[in-house]
């Protein structure tokens, strides 16, 4: 009896457990964003408006093509920057491997702000990295590389290089060493080792950091905020402007409605085109 | 727009008060001028029986602050203030309104908002009756808030290479050959238009309706020598500070900290100066009901009580017998006494109410352009 009961308990317990999460879901995101979509159409008039004045070329289409550019190329970067980091902490020594972790893991503790305003210090015309280059002599005026979009892009990598890594490096860790010595082994020099045999199979990797670090960067706010002297807005804070300074809601609505598809429409392609379900589980 | 120099105001009076430049007790007197001060229950605060919850910018919470508002305002009038720092926004005032369940009281806001928002329906009026019209200075006693202090968009600049001849008005701003030097201007547009304006020769009094395709032009102008359009005070003091520009559209109040802070070789004036509103307002259907609002409103136009204010916090009286009171060396940071006053254009919240979505799209697109 005893036995049958907590079997029946576990069940329900487990059924408990199991609807959890979709309920939540649903209750706190799935419920409220068909509210966000519902203002998109209805506010302040009925019809798609605010989605024709995001599609029509206008100062809100900037905006979203603003953050597409950027997201695209610091995505870029931190790819490229994340592979070497990765393949360097895989690959190496013991030694190595310490230096790299610490230096991958400190920044990944320091908070956005704190190494937004450490960038600052480096990029403004009278920072450091200026300062040094034209104590130097190198250059006779500041190279214009602080509160630009520039800026952003350095603090935008910097930010998400560690979240790059992490997926990389674990994919290449599963990579079987044996396989590369055999090819080493059957007469392939190192370059052909890395391109036809390391580099395709440390690809599921590098698209799960691709793809992670795109939706991360269409969605930052205080970093452009405060490297691009006011000048690069994108459209997180675009969203926050018509919230709650012009309560223009139907505007914010639509602009979070579109961010949302975006991002959906790349994870979507990803995921079809690049097999991600192979490196998801 | 205005709401970000509320929050400055109280990240002011916390540095000052933990530099020690000012006692707990003057700041706890300066929040309570203005019933700007943090939310101490963890959370947003509720009105209930006997409570008035006044709603304000407060970020850090400051434990000790409920006795000393309670000993100030509650004794004479019988309610129980709560205070709810996080902020009545425009979008914020509007999300109480059409949930149907109001929490706040009387609101610190921007009377430009208010005026747009009282002309859908979701604002109540001043109560003239219980509010002093007389207690303000002329012009400012709107039909849907009232001002409650005042405060100035400047011109401040490095005296070190001006001082021989300063700068005296935004056509000198403008004038980058005879005052050479990266600019700052305010991100969130107001005051801008106005800079604009007056730089390309529009008299001071005939500013308003703001002919904005003029404006725009002008502000193309002196894009390129702009090196950031500062979102933050602590940001657009620093850009001085450190002399990363040599001329900022700054609020009088961070101009006068970097004046102090860099013992002159920053210094600022009053000339061509903005000098906007704050207002008091109360959302329709407000817990404590209109009149405790009201009432609470009323005891906020205690003279002493905006000298407090201006010490604590910088910004100028809304009361004009508040003036007489100010000590000497407070009178530079009084934007709002007649000799000051008489060196500015007072900001058209009818014209904020009318354009400033607009207006503010327009500016962030030509920023970002």
């Amino acid at each position: 009896m005893a036995g049958a009961s907590r079997n029946g308990n576990g069940g329900l317990g487990t059924r408990a457990l199991l609807w959890t999460l979709p309920v939540l879901l649903l209750t706190l995101y799935v419920v409220p964003f068909a509210g966000v979509i519902s203002w998109s159409v209805t506010q302040p008039e009925v019809g798609f408006g605010q989605y024709w004045r995001i599609l029509s070329g206008g100062d809100m289409t900037n905006v979203f093509l603003r953050t597409l550019r950027i997201a695209v190329v610091s995505t870029a970067i931190t790819i490229l920057v994340g592979f070497c980091l990765s393949y360097y902490w895989v690959m190496g020594s013991r030694l190595r491997q310490t230096i790299l972790e610490v230096c991958i893991f400190i920044p990944f503790w320091i908070s956005v702000l704190v190494r937004a305003f450490g960038w600052l210090i480096i990029l403004r015309d009278n920072g450091l990295a200026n300062g040094f280059l034209m104590a130097t002599r190198l250059i006779s005026e500041p190279l214009g590389t602080g509160r630009n979009e520039f800026a952003v892009i350095v603090g935008m990598v910097h930010f998400m290089v560690p979240f790059s890594v992490f997926p990389m490096a674990t994919v290449m860790r599963k990579i079987d060493r044996r396989i590369l010595l055999a090819a080493h082994g059957l007469g392939a020099d190192p370059a052909t080792v890395f391109r036809k045999i390391f580099l395709p199979l440390s690809m599921p990797g590098v698209f799960a950091a691709f793809v992670m670090v795109l939706v991360f960067s269409v969605g930052f706010f205080v970093t452009p905020a405060i490297l691009g002297g006011g000048r690069v807005v994108m459209v997180a804070e675009a969203v926050f402007v018509q919230m709650f300074q012009t309560t223009n809601w139907g505007l914010g609505a639509a602009m979070s409605v579109v961010l949302l598809v975006l991002i959906g429409a790349i994870v979507g392609l990803a995921y079809r085109l690049l097999g991600l379900r192979s490196f998801v589980g | 727009m205005e709401n970000h120099f509320k929050q400055d105001c109280l990240i002011l009076l916390k540095d000052r008060l933990t530099q020690g430049s000012i006692d707990r007790r003057t700041f706890l007197t300066g929040l309570v001028a203005l019933g700007a001060l943090s939310a101490i229950n963890g959370g947003p605060a509720k009105a209930a029986g006997g409570d008035l919850v006044v709603t304000n910018w407060g970020g850090d919470a400051v434990p000790a602050f409920k006795s000393a508002f309670t000993d100030g305002f509650g004794a004479s009038s019988g309610l129980n203030v709560k205070i709810d720092g996080s902020g009545s926004t425009k979008g914020a005032m509007k999300a109480q309104f059409d949930s149907g369940t109001v929490r706040w009281d009387v609101c610190d806001a921007d009377p430009g908002s208010t005026k747009s928002l009282g002309d859908a329906g979701m604002i109540e009026k001043v109560d003239y009756a219980i509010v002093d019209k007389g207690k303000v200075e002329e012009g400012f006693a709107y039909e849907y808030s009232i001002a409650n202090y005042f405060f100035s968009y400047v011109i401040a600049y490095d005296a070190s290479k001006f001082a021989g001849d300063p700068p005296k008005s935004w056509a000198d701003f403008w004038d980058v050959k005879k005052y050479p030097g990266k600019r700052t201007m305010y991100k969130w547009m107001a005051g801008s238009l106005e800079a604009a304006l007056m730089a390309d020769g529009v008299p001071m009094d005939k500013l308003y309706p703001l002919d904005m395709d003029r404006a725009f032009a002008k502000l193309e102008e002196l894009k390129p020598h702009i090196v950031s359009y500062w979102d933050s005070g602590a940001e657009s003091q620093q850009l001085l500070r450190d002399g990363e520009v040599s001329m900022g559209l700054v609020w009088h109040t961070r101009a006068n900290l970097v004046e102090t802070d860099t013992n002159g070789a920053v210094s600022w004036t009053y000339a061509q100066g903005i000098m906007a509103p704050s207002g008091w307002t109360v959302i329709k259907g407000n817990p404590a009901g209109k009149d405790a609002a009201m009432k609470f409103i009323a005891y906020c136009q205690d003279p002493a009580r905006q000298v407090v204010l201006l010490e604590t916090l910088g910004s100028g009286p809304a009361n004009p017998a508040a003036h007489a009171l100010v000590p000497a060396k407070s009178k530079r940071l009084d934007c709002s006494s007649p000799e000051n006053r008489a060196l500015q254009v007072a900001m058209d919240m009818d014209w904020y109410a009318a354009n400033s979505n607009k207006a503010l799209e327009r500016y962030l697109a030509m920023v970002a352009g």
